[in-house]
């Protein structure tokens, strides 16, 4: 990348070093609006993630990262502010909505006060928390337990004659995540819809400071159970990019075919559930049970149904001999020719189309400005896919033919987006094992790392873009890692999407996002 | 033998309508490839519940702890009112075609009563959307059922159930016509497929199932039984008045065996027919399931006006 143009058209940036991929500038405070302006309208960078760090250790301040992608040139850039003798930093919300949720957790879990920003209400800590206590500044240990706070959380009201309000949740009937919904409605229709969040989190970040390598690996498999091989993969890909190792092409392969089973599987089930939340059972239990072949597969190769425990920092921990490569292909065939045979049907069923299609609809505006990922951007038609724009491991030695998208942005085009994904999922598994070259499993990676660097990494998961931040301190430890699950960026969408629709069908949208609180709540 | 009979006909109903229910949803399970559980599951799940503990709100009045008895014991009248097995009990007060379906509109008012009673949303909706439905279906509910009334000239059921020949006489396609008028409100009342899924655990789709959703225990064993009587109340209605064939018209042992025997095989065909449905098709977005009524209204109304014509 080049980084002179960016600083001729921009001299307030100071350019720091590249590292990897990742460009690192440093931007003063006063200036970050306009800087973020250029970056995105003019350059077309496009906003990933944003975090901060507690540096006071070493220089006395807080950095405030915003995190932005390059996808024509496939690489990153990290923008930093630097926070001394102040808590308070400039808020970029009400221009961009995009970083509303982060600053929102910066404050809650730094400290950090987004000067400018509409709505401060702690966010993921729950009222039970004392709001003078930042779990992820350094000076406070993990194992601290703070005394119960009494705090108050005030949810949005919506007045007006005849409107009421319908809390869902946490504890729901089925077997989900927890998570409370707080609808107003009038009548059947949905008039406001604000998710309350945060029932699940674990402390992740703060764990990721404190646990030895191995167990950070394990840890980020932990983020979203569903996505356990992609988030792994993406902090592994992270430590590789940190100690400059670079995994053997087999693992490239290997690491593809993983990653594409753990997609089959879940759009499978997601098929199945959006069919079912329909009350179409033929479907739904049909989808469940060729998830479940999947899983098997998926059983049979590595030991664990959900993928855990194969990425390693360098490589992988299973590998797929000749007699499974051909049984693979077998299997993902006949799965095949059983999924075409169920979408036949459901495309046929006049009463399924009906409750897909326009309901739930995202349009393709708010998810640009709300920077929507993975299959709710794809869904409304927005070319999003990091296994295209900034290939990893193999995925730019196989043909990944297109971005799969739809148009519509409404239930129906999130359920085809998945059903389109199944299809090249499974082309792209047998592409893979006919070719999967030789090699060994596990490249050792270097034990000392970088001295105050960071890096960044991206992976498609089924979901959509998993986002890994690394920092390094001046001893070359790892000082801070900021997992990003797809989930946190597309819940904000959710309230947007069922304005309007009635409270029946909010289920079946939910189910189209079916977005992890895990992986949110961290 | 007539008070032998009698408590037959009184018991009837309680007793074999679990066995529908648990039928319906083998049925399903079979057609997704599932085992599915034993027909009689039902019975188990109520014999377990009257067995549990009961937990009731300590906002819940006196409506809350009386409707389950109110909702059960209407179940249990009108099953006992209705044409099943035998023709014989015409004499009777409450076999009125009006009475039979405003004391089932009394029984589902306490429902929704008690859905709104404590307080929570989820009963509220539900309580708003049953009474938005039941409003709808009741037009075609008398219509169709006076359409065979007024082909044999009687309100009373149990004579509608004896004129074997109500489908031959001309009468064929208003006859018809009405049946599946019937049917539509039949579903909508018990809460089947495409108006309600009784299998759903999510609690915003929910209609009969969110009403009940505070109950538990002995009072969650009346409901769950009571609206397994009112599904077998009205497809023995359709069954017996539309199809009125093998009902027994005297008190003889065989005739009322066979009567028993067909009237349990109509309504397995009946069961066959809405386990297919909720197999094959998706639920109804809420805001369809007007349409769906007046459509069974406005059969109703042709199958009326084909009578006059005749």
């Amino acid at each position: 990348m080049n980084q002179n143009n960016i600083t001729q058209d921009l001299p307030q940036l100071v350019f720091v070093e590249t590292f990897g991929q990742t460009a690192i500038f440093e931007a003063p405070a006063e200036e970050l609006l306009n800087i973020t302006r250029v970056f995105r309208n003019d350059k077309n960078f496009r906003f990933v993630s944003m975090t901060a760090t507690d540096e006071r250790s070493s220089w006395g301040g807080f950095k405030v990262w915003y995190i932005f992608s390059v996808p024509k040139e496939q690489g990153f850039i990290a923008l930093f502010i630097k926070l001394k003798d102040t808590e308070n930093f400039p808020s970029l919300s009400i221009d961009f909505p995009d970083t509303w949720n982060y600053e929102r957790k910066i404050n809650t879990f730094f400290g950090l006060t987004p000067v400018g920003h509409p709505d401060l209400r702690p966010f993921i800590l729950h009222e039970n928390w004392p709001a003078d206590i930042f779990p992820l500044r350094k000076d406070f240990s993990w194992n601290t337990k703070p005394k119960i706070a009494n705090g108050v959380y005030n949810f949005q009201e919506v007045g007006g004659e005849g409107v009421y309000e319908i809390p869902v949740g946490p504890i729901h009937a089925g077997i989900i995540e927890p998570g409370h919904f707080r609808f107003s409605v009038a009548g059947e229709e949905i008039v406001q819809l604000e998710p309350r969040l945060g029932f699940t989190h674990k402390g992740v970040e703060k764990l990721f400071e404190v646990l030895s390598m191995d167990d950070k690996v394990k840890l980020s498999e932990k983020i979203s159970g569903d996505s356990s091989f992609s988030h792994s993969l993406a902090f592994c890909q992270a430590l590789e990019q940190l100690a400059n190792t670079k995994p053997t092409e087999r693992v490239d392969y290997l690491r593809v075919i993983f990653s594409e089973l753990e997609r089959l599987a879940n759009h499978l089930g997601d098929i199945g559930a959006i069919m079912l939340d329909a009350g179409f059972n033929f479907g739904g239990s049909h989808c469940a049970r060729l998830r479940e072949t999947v899983m098997l597969v998926s059983e049979r190769l590595t030991g664990n149904r959900f993928l855990r425990g194969l990425n390693i920092p360098g490589g992988i921990t299973k590998d797929i001999d000749d007699q499974e490569r051909v049984r693979i292909v077998r299997n993902l065939e006949n799965l095949l020719k059983d999924f075409s045979e169920i979408v036949k049907v459901a495309e046929n069923s006049a009463s399924l189309l009906n409750r897909l299609k326009g309901t739930g609809i995202l349009s393709r505006s708010i998810a640009e400005s709300y920077g929507a990922v993975g299959i709710a951007a794809k869904a409304t038609g927005l070319k999003r896919d990091v296994r295209v724009e900034f290939p990893y491991a193999a995925y730019d030695k196989l043909i990944l033919e297109t971005i799969e998208i739809e148009v519509d942005g409404d239930v129906y085009a999130r359920f085809y987006v998945r059903i389109k994904e199944v299809r090249a999922s499974i082309r792209l598994i047998i592409q893979a094992l006919q070719v999967l070259p030789e090699g060994a499993l596990v490249n050792e990676i270097k034990k000392t790392l970088p001295k105050n660097t960071v890096t960044v990494s991206l992976v498609e998961g089924w979901r959509g873009e998993i986002v890994y931040f690394v920092t390094t301190d001046s001893e070359g430890k790892i000082d801070r890692v900021a997992p990003r699950d797809p989930s946190f960026v597309n819940w904000s969408l959710l309230g947007q999407v069922s304005l309007g629709n009635v409270v029946p069908d909010f289920p079946l949208i939910n189910k189209s996002f079916n977005l992890s609180y895990s992986g949110n709540d961290l | 033998m007539i008070i032998f009979i009698g408590i037959i006909q009184a018991f009837f109903v309680p007793a074999v309508s679990p066995l529908f229910i648990g039928l319906i949803k083998k049925i399903k399970a079979r057609f997704q490839n599932r085992q599915g559980a034993s027909v009689f599951q039902s019975y188990r799940d109520i014999w377990k519940l009257l067995h549990k503990d009961e937990v009731i709100s300590s906002d819940a009045s006196w409506i809350f702890r009386l409707a389950p008895f109110i909702v059960f014991i209407v179940t249990v009248i009108v099953g006992a009112s209705i044409p099943l097995f035998t023709t014989v009990f015409k004499q009777l007060l409450t076999s009125d075609l009006l009475i039979v379906i405003y004391t089932l509109a009394g029984g589902t008012f306490f429902l929704a009563l008690a859905g709104l009673d404590t307080g929570s949303a989820f009963g509220g909706f539900a309580s708003s959307r049953e009474m938005t439905i039941s409003a709808l279906a009741e037009g075609s509910f008398v219509l169709s059922l006076f359409t065979v009334a007024l082909i044999i000239g009687s309100t009373n059921l149990f004579v509608i159930a004896d004129s074997k020949n109500i489908l031959f006489n001309n009468f064929f396609l208003p006859t018809i016509l009405a049946f599946f008028s019937f049917f539509i409100v039949m579903l909508a009342e018990s809460g089947r497929f495409p108006f309600d899924n009784p299998a759903t655990h999510l609690e915003l789709t929910m209609i009969h199932e969110a009403m009940i959703l505070e109950y538990s225990g002995k009072r969650l064993a009346l409901m769950e039984w009571a609206a397994a009587n009112k599904f077998f109340i009205l497809a023995a209605l359709g069954a017996n008045l539309f199809f009125p064939w093998g009902i027994a018209q005297n008190l003889n042992l065989l005739p009322v065996a066979i009567g028993v025997i067909v009237v349990l095989v109509k309504i397995i065909i009946m069961c066959l027919v809405v386990a297919f449905i909720e197999s094959v098709t998706a639920k109804f977005r809420f805001f369809r399931l007007p349409d769906l009524l007046i459509t069974s209204i406005v059969l109703s109304a042709v199958a009326i006006s084909l009578i006059q014509k005749i």
